[in-house]
């Protein structure tokens, strides 16, 4: 058997090859779901430094948070919904903020608001949830509230209210966000919150 | 001759890639959904590696790769997993043999689209051969020859069914070396760019097998320390350097909780190291260590102990790489962590991907005889700074 070429051949060794319908880093902007069979709403993780939009029942999570940040944000007439797992404040025009702009809070919510158009939601309606930006360590000076502190400049200059929050201290977390638009948030000893 | 680092990223990324394609091919057969966790790529001696995979059972299927790439490829399953595997399937169970080539082709051959495409070459490969392998017979034709072969290793994971495989392709040492070597200068001048400098990653080739000992000296050392400090027979398990996308580092550490310490080194190279347990083998440690049964199973003397003994750790463990690198190396006090596996450690490699997207983890499985626990140690050292040592170290 042979292994052929397509005729796009990139010259960016990362390709672009993403599966379909899963959580995506690099130059894709976002993954939207649908494929799913219609008896199982299915999941969608997204990793660090990744985001997925879903406009069907999936369930988006993203597992073990600590200085990172999670951004939820929905449509809720639209029934469009996407998660970003952000790992830095800004991307200060770094190449990696191009090629992977999830990495970063800035160019991370940038591409969220742009592939939930893209997905039918209109960016006026939008509302944010947030979650992680935890202090987990004395030596790594202040990354998650500054992650913090990001977001909320990035979500007010885009016109995007925060109606809930759950950050900083020094608790890791994992977070799910459904269908009912609610952020559902689970700490290491398993105790959840809904927000 | 030079190989840059990030040419090792670059052909990671790829890696990563064709697993993702592998993935999607296995999910459309098998109607599971499949997600890529970890890819990377390490460069190890025969004698780790054959180390590293003692005690396992595999199946799967190898094949031959000719053209744009010479070499062997493998995907294998842990045996224990194969019943769920080839419950997926469609037949079921009833055609194993057949079941797992046709698999292991499809996986594979996605696999390898992505870097026939990054070639620009075609890449022919013979029919799929299955096997039922013990340790490290499932490797590749040639793997343990070698003293610094190159391996790239993908782990897939079925979200909803456990279900998980790996696969392993091993590229002619020789050819491949000079691919990567090919791909040095465009790679070096993106990454110089990226960073507004023109500190270089590159280090001779000689000096990836000095990578392996790294890991190994370090590991060494580490458990020597433990057995002064307790008493306790102490053995390493595991050591292999592995290098991989820094995003990658937390999902492979875990949602379990995990107790420990984190330090961060300064000198040559700087970064950080963090030493995980996961809760029961912290307890089990703690509680070995402790004169006397503590209150509570990870409280404040547990603590205590934790971080005493990450200390000798990470002492043991950085004086191996000063005396190999013949550089100096010292760490901070160190940090007691204890919550989501994951979550510790993201701070650390957020930190560290400020200035690089790639890190080298070093996997270390520590074992004290007598009480079941066991560690795994992170290393995470400066891209720049430790291609800086590895290059001195050639020239002396």
């Amino acid at each position: 058997m042979t292994r052929s070429l397509s005729d796009d051949r990139p010259d960016d060794p990362a390709g672009n090859t993403g599966s379909d319908g899963d959580a995506v880093a690099d130059a894709e902007p976002a993954a939207v779901t649908g494929g799913a069979a219609a008896d199982d709403p299915g999941r969608i993780k997204v990793g660090v430094g990744e985001l997925a939009v879903t406009s069907d029942d999936a369930i988006l999570t993203t597992s073990g948070l600590g200085s990172c940040v999670a951004v939820a944000l929905a449509d809720e007439r639209a029934g469009v919904r996407g998660l970003l797992h952000a790992m830095l404040p800004a991307g200060d025009g770094r190449t990696t903020a191009v090629s992977r702009p999830a990495k970063y809070v800035d160019t991370g919510i940038d591409s969220l608001i742009a592939a939930l158009d893209d997905a039918g939601a209109d960016p006026r309606r939008l509302e944010a949830r947030v979650a992680g930006g935890a202090e987990m360590l004395d030596l790594t000076d202040a990354v998650g509230p500054r992650n913090v502190e990001r977001v909320g400049e990035v979500l007010d200059a885009a016109g995007v209210p925060i109606v809930a929050s759950d950050v900083g201290d020094a608790v890791g977390r994992t977070v799910r966000f459904g269908p009912n638009g609610r952020l559902v948030i689970r700490a290491a000893d398993g105790f959840e919150r809904a927000i | 001759m030079r190989v840059d680092v990030r040419a090792l990223g670059a052909c990671n990324r790829l890696a990563e890639q064709g697993a993702k394609q592998a993935a999607g091919a296995l999910s459309d057969l098998t109607g599971t959904d499949l997600a890529v966790e970890v890819t990377g790529a390490s460069v190890a001696s025969g004698e780790d590696l054959a180390e590293s995979f003692a005690g396992r059972e595999s199946i799967g299927v190898s094949v031959g790769l000719r053209g744009g790439l010479d070499g062997e490829a493998v995907l294998a399953f842990d045996a224990v997993n194969a019943d769920a595997l080839l419950s997926l399937l469609p037949g079921g169970g009833s055609m194993e043999r057949s079941a797992v080539t046709e698999v292991g082709n499809i996986a594979l051959g996605g696999f390898l689209d992505g870097w026939a495409n990054y070639l620009g070459k075609a890449i022919d490969m013979t029919p799929p051969r299955y096997f039922e392998a013990d340790g490290a017979a499932v490797l590749p034709d040639g793997a343990l020859a070698g003293d610094g072969v190159f391996l790239f290793e993908s782990r897939l994971d079925a979200t909803t069914t456990d279900l998980d495989f790996s696969i392993y392709m091993l590229p002619d040492s020789g050819p491949f070396r000079d691919l990567i070597v090919g791909k040095t200068a465009p790679a070096a001048t993106a990454g110089g760019e990226a960073n507004g400098g023109t500190t270089s990653t590159a280090v001779p080739y000689e000096s990836l097998s000095t990578f392996s000992s790294l890991a190994k000296e370090g590991s060494a050392n580490a458990a020597d320390n433990i057995a002064m400090m307790t008493g306790l027979e102490t053995s390493v398990d595991v050591s292999r350097l592995r290098f991989v996308p820094l995003a990658d580092v937390p999902a492979e550490v875990g949602t379990e909780p995990h107790a420990g310490t984190v330090f961060e080194l300064q000198g040559e190279p700087s970064g950080y190291l963090a030493i995980l347990f996961e809760e029961s083998s912290a307890a089990a440690v703690a509680d070995a260590m402790l004169p006397m049964d503590p209150n509570e199973p990870l409280g404040d003397m547990a603590e205590n102990a934790l971080c005493e003994l990450g200390n000798v750790m990470t002492s043991g463990f950085i004086d191996g790489w000063a005396n190999v690198l013949g550089t100096t190396i010292t760490h901070s006090p160190p940090e007691f962590v204890h919550d989501i596996g994951a979550s510790t450690i993201s701070p650390l490699v957020a930190k560290l991907s400020e200035r690089q997207d790639y890190g080298f983890v070093i996997d270390t499985a520590i074992r004290t005889e007598g009480i079941q626990a066991r560690c795994d140690v992170y290393a995470l050292p400066d891209e720049r700074e430790l291609a800086r040592a590895l290059d001195r170290l050639s020239e002396s």
